[in-house]
């Protein structure tokens, strides 16, 4: 009790009276990333997704303790995990999400899955993020024939037929040892990241695009102009700035899509080889021959992983739009 | 020949399947357990589907080169001699065909005289008699480079004046057609299995006045084939073949989709006592989804399988099942599952390293990952026991359980330039990275981590590459492309008829190493002059050959010759080691209730298509 009143005390003094009831009343003196938090922390449902998300870190980040503990990496091949047709056992005490065709050990590889699709997601998220806000911010500000060039190319990348390139370039990649692009596209992880970052990054750059379009009409980029500040300065120490909540909801929101990209790449059996375990590459190897059928835990576990990952961060990401630009909520 | 191939199967991703997988689990839909005793009858139709054609000549007999392929042709197409369509040793016996006899042949071995039934015609729209000249022209078109005949070799340099050469198809100096009826072939050496070269498509007679239409590019007659045998391609009939520019590709066979064969009416069966032909037709659909096409069989909408091999649940369901059991066909094939390593790339130009990866691979694993032991038998070396009849009591790297020993691997691999330290692992630089190459389907995918551990054991890390089975074997079969790989797991090879020589002279023979659509994928007997000419790095140490002991065994024949072949077998896994052999396959066909006659044909290693029987009535 006491210390809730002091705190109060703090506020009082900080010359913002406390009118409970209207949330936004307090803004009053508050910056706009403790206004963000304010609104965030009130989300449960976004809370819950970034715990979610947290813990899925956590295990990403912990698979190999954690295949130390059961005793197995997600390689390690059990001959008595199949039967005489080479058919998985199903859970057990030794593996607890059961075994694949291989004889190897599906919460393992559940487990380091996470790795996979968490890699493969921020990776690609990232490198789609910083050409997407790049070009976004050059079209929008200076505009004229450069945004016209980049307008056209977001056009192109978006019109074209998405898996069907993405086969193509990987079937392209596959086969030279050392990849495409003097070996800057390897098969596997890095052909699909390259895939999903390009056809990622145009939706970035239309969104940001159009908010530099308004924002460089705004008085403070003619005063830091006749301050006799250069363009790029004011792209990206002034204009930027204001960007970061449209770029962390976006990025955020990105993150999921791309999780279900990785998954449709490897159940089309492109890139990320047999070996590298990846919930993609665990639901292909459940419907291949329609195994699931019979060994639905190949599908139930990775498949289960996969939602909860790609709910939390949509979660997430809903929770952030809604804390960072009020103004949209539903 | 080359195994099938299978496209790529495209699902639809989405946590859609997750909910079916989880709503419909652990439910086997039965068959059909009345056992059908309907007598054998002609009519119906041989209803069945296949994943892809896995076609790599375009359906061209000169160029096609898989044994899909050939079993199609055993329909369509009759050979001076040809086979009963039966399972076992005598299924690999050739008969005549459209010839009268066997033919005769020259004291000195060189010359072989063949004359041809009466009556026999090109089925519509050419109607005519089929002639000598017909099946010569087809020889001419092997020779026709821009025509890609893959299995040229078992005829160039065998008969006079038969070479490669760029032009059109033109006229060969060994092959005489002295009249209508007969055929003179002569030999630049003996060769005792040449009639049984005269069993393979790319010999059929062709009607020059359609096929020369389709000199370049190759593959173009695939979709015009003109018939001998008792089947012709639906449509045939309706194609114009009064000018080149009038021929269009017929209905019954597209690539992508179907190929329908019904009757030929101008066949005569009192000519033909090798084909019982009693389906009216064959429908075969693709159907990129092997499950719905064992479904499909299961429920009767389908008659049978065709080259697909069954997925285990199938297996165990009709191995379990003593009602579904009699309608699981279970033949040996002449076929071998291998590992391929290539003799120019590093670490496989070192023999220690081979032998190594022969000491380490867990065989039994990869059965498993087939399906258990009805898909084949663990194979200790590289020819079928049917070949040469070198059983599997010759086993020079055999294992206890099969499943691998990595202390002698490791002995093995301690004395290769790669293991300078003596660790049993490789451990120079060109052990990581090796390119592994799959294939991206089940049961290829299900094997690979298997084989990736098993090698990692020994220190060789492996970049698995899988790709759709086509572009596996064009990776592997074009000499540059195939130079990147270090080890392949994509290829099988089956024989081409009853003979030990298709398990040589095509696989590792100098001669085979053409840059384009060789099939002697591990490089054995590279020259370094064919290295320079490919463009590849031909390794310091050399390549060993196996053309010496190819080229004694050819003149022998009858026991002579299996003894001798007995011996190259021996000799390439003992000196040479080019492969893994993994197993000898197994086909196993399903069958719904409505074939009453199931026929395995052990030239092609599949169903006789040309001899099976069903009770459905259905039309093509």
């Amino acid at each position: 009790m006491r210390q809730d009143q002091s705190i109060r005390a703090d506020q009082v003094d900080a010359g913002a009276p406390a009118q409970p009831g209207s949330e936004d009343d307090v803004a009053v003196g508050k910056s706009p990333w403790q206004l963000f938090w304010r609104r965030f922390k009130r989300d449960k449902f976004a809370l819950v997704g970034g715990v979610l998300i947290i813990l899925l870190i956590a295990i990403a980040l912990l698979a190999p303790l954690i295949a130390k503990m059961v005793g197995h990496g997600p390689n390690e091949l059990f001959d008595n995990a199949t039967n005489e047709f080479g058919l998985p056992i199903g859970p057990s005490s030794k593996f607890w999400f059961g075994a694949d065709r291989s004889g190897r050990d599906v919460f393992v590889r559940t487990i380091y899955g996470a790795r996979t699709s968490l890699a493969v997601a921020f990776l690609a998220t990232g490198i789609a993020t910083a050409i997407g806000v790049t070009l976004g911010v050059i079209a929008g500000y200076i505009g004229g024939s450069v945004d016209t060039v980049i307008s056209r190319l977001i056009d192109v990348v978006l019109s074209l037929p998405l898996l069907l390139f993405a086969l193509g370039i990987s079937a392209a990649c596959s086969v030279a040892k050392n990849g495409c692009l003097h070996g800057l596209v390897q098969p596997g992880l890095r052909l699909v990241v390259f895939i999903i970052a390009l056809f990622t990054w145009p939706y970035l750059a239309r969104i940001v695009r159009g908010q530099v379009l308004s924002l460089r009409e705004r008085e403070f980029i003619e005063a830091s102009h006749s301050m006799g500040a250069g363009e790029w300065r004011i792209m990206f120490a002034d204009i930027l700035p204001n960007l970061a909540a449209p770029i962390i909801v976006y990025t955020t929101l990105i993150i999921p899509s791309n999780i279900l990209f990785e998954a449709a790449l490897s159940f089309l059996g492109v890139g990320i080889p047999q070996t590298t375990p990846s919930w993609g590459r665990m639901l292909a190897d459940a419907s291949n021959s329609q195994l699931f059928t019979y060994a639905w835990w190949m599908m139930l576990f990775p498949g289960i992983f996969l939602l909860v990952t790609t709910l939390a961060f949509n979660l997430l990401g809903d929770g952030l739009r809604d804390a960072l630009d009020p103004r949209s909520r539903r | 020949m080359r195994g099938s191939r299978k496209g790529l199967a495209l699902f639809v991703l989405g946590l859609i399947s997750l909910l079916i997988a989880t709503a419909c689990s652990s439910n086997n839909g039965g068959g059909s357990s009345t056992q059908s005793n309907a007598p054998v009858t002609k009519g119906g139709t041989y209803r069945s589907a296949t994943s892809s054609f896995g076609f790599v000549g375009d359906f061209d007999p000169v160029g096609e080169y898989t044994a899909v392929g050939f079993s199609y042709y055993q329909m369509l197409l009759r050979t001076l001699l040809n086979y009963t369509g039966e399972a076992g040793a005598a299924g690999l016996v050739p008969h005549p065909d459209l010839a009268t006899d066997l033919g005769t042949v020259s004291s000195d071995g060189l010359t072989y005289t063949y004359h041809l039934k009466d009556n026999i015609k090109f089925g519509p729209p050419i109607n005519r008699e089929i002639t000598s000249s017909d099946i010569k022209y087809a020889f001419e078109r092997i020779d026709s480079s821009s025509l890609v005949a893959q299995y040229a070799f078992y005829y160039d340099g065998v008969i006079q004046g038969m070479a490669q050469h760029s032009g059109p198809p033109r006229n060969i100096s060994g092959i005489d057609t002295p009249d209508p009826k007969t055929i003179v072939f002569h030999l630049t050496t003996p060769t005792s299995d040449f009639p049984a070269r005269l069993s393979l498509a790319a010999t059929a007679p062709v009607p020059e006045e359609v096929a020369k239409c389709f000199t370049k590019p190759a593959g173009g007659y695939g979709n015009d084939i003109v018939s001998s045998g008792p089947y012709m391609i639906q449509g045939a009939d309706q194609m114009d073949p009064s000018s080149c520019s009038t021929i269009k590709p017929m209905s019954g066979y597209d690539p992508t989709s179907h190929l329908i064969l019904v009757r030929n009416p101008n066949w005569d069966q009192s000519t033909d006592n090798l084909r019982k032909a009693y389906v009216n037709g064959l429908n075969m659909s693709i159907d990129s989804n092997v499950d719905d096409i064992f479904n499909k069989i299961s429920s009767g909408s389908l008659d049978g399988s065709f080259y697909e091999i069954p997925p285990p649940t199938v297996l165990q369901k009709y191995s379990t099942d003593a009602s579904l059991k009699p309608y699981m066909h279970i033949d040996p094939q002449n076929t071998t599952y291998y590992l391929s390593m290539n003799l120019i790339v590093p670490p496989f130009d070192d023999i220690h390293v081979r032998k190594a990866v022969n000491w380490i691979i867990d065989k039994a694993g990869i059965q498993k990952a087939w399906g258990g032991p009805a898909t084949g038998t663990i194979a200790g070396h590289i020819m079928p026991p049917s070949m040469a009849g070198l059983g599997t009591d010759y086993n020079p790297y055999g294992t206890p359980g099969n499943t691998g020993d990595l202390a002698k691997a490791e002995a093995e691999m301690k004395q290769s330039k790669y293991d300078p330290g003596h660790t049993g692992k490789c451990t120079d630089p060109v052990c990581n990275g090796v390119i592994l190459l799959n294939r991206n389907e089940p049961p290829w995918t299900d094997a690979e981590a298997g084989v990736v551990a098993a090698l990692a054991k020994i220190g060789i890390n492996v970049k698995a590459r899988e790709l759709e089975s086509g572009a596996a074997y064009q990776t592997i079969d074009t000499v540059k492309t195939g130079a990147q790989v270090g080890i392949s797991m994509n290829p099988r090879w089956g024989a081409d008829y009853g003979d030990p020589n298709t398990f040589a002279q095509p696989l590792f023979s100098s001669q085979a190493l053409i840059p384009v659509g060789t099939s002697n994928y591990s490089m054995v007997g590279m020259t370094s002059a064919q290295a320079k000419k490919f463009g590849v790095t031909y390794p310091a140490g050399g390549v060993p050959s196996a053309d010496s002991q190819i080229n004694s065994c050819l003149p022998k024949t009858g026991q002579d010759r299996e003894t001798c072949f007995q011996g190259f077998d021996k000799y390439l896994m003992e000196q040479v080691v080019p492969w893994v052999p993994m197993f000898w396959a197994n086909q196993v066909t399903i069958t719904s209730p409505t074939v009453t006659n199931f026929a395995f044909d052990q030239f092609t290693g599949f169903i006789a298509l040309q001899n099976v029987a069903v009770s459905n009535n259905a039309s093509p």
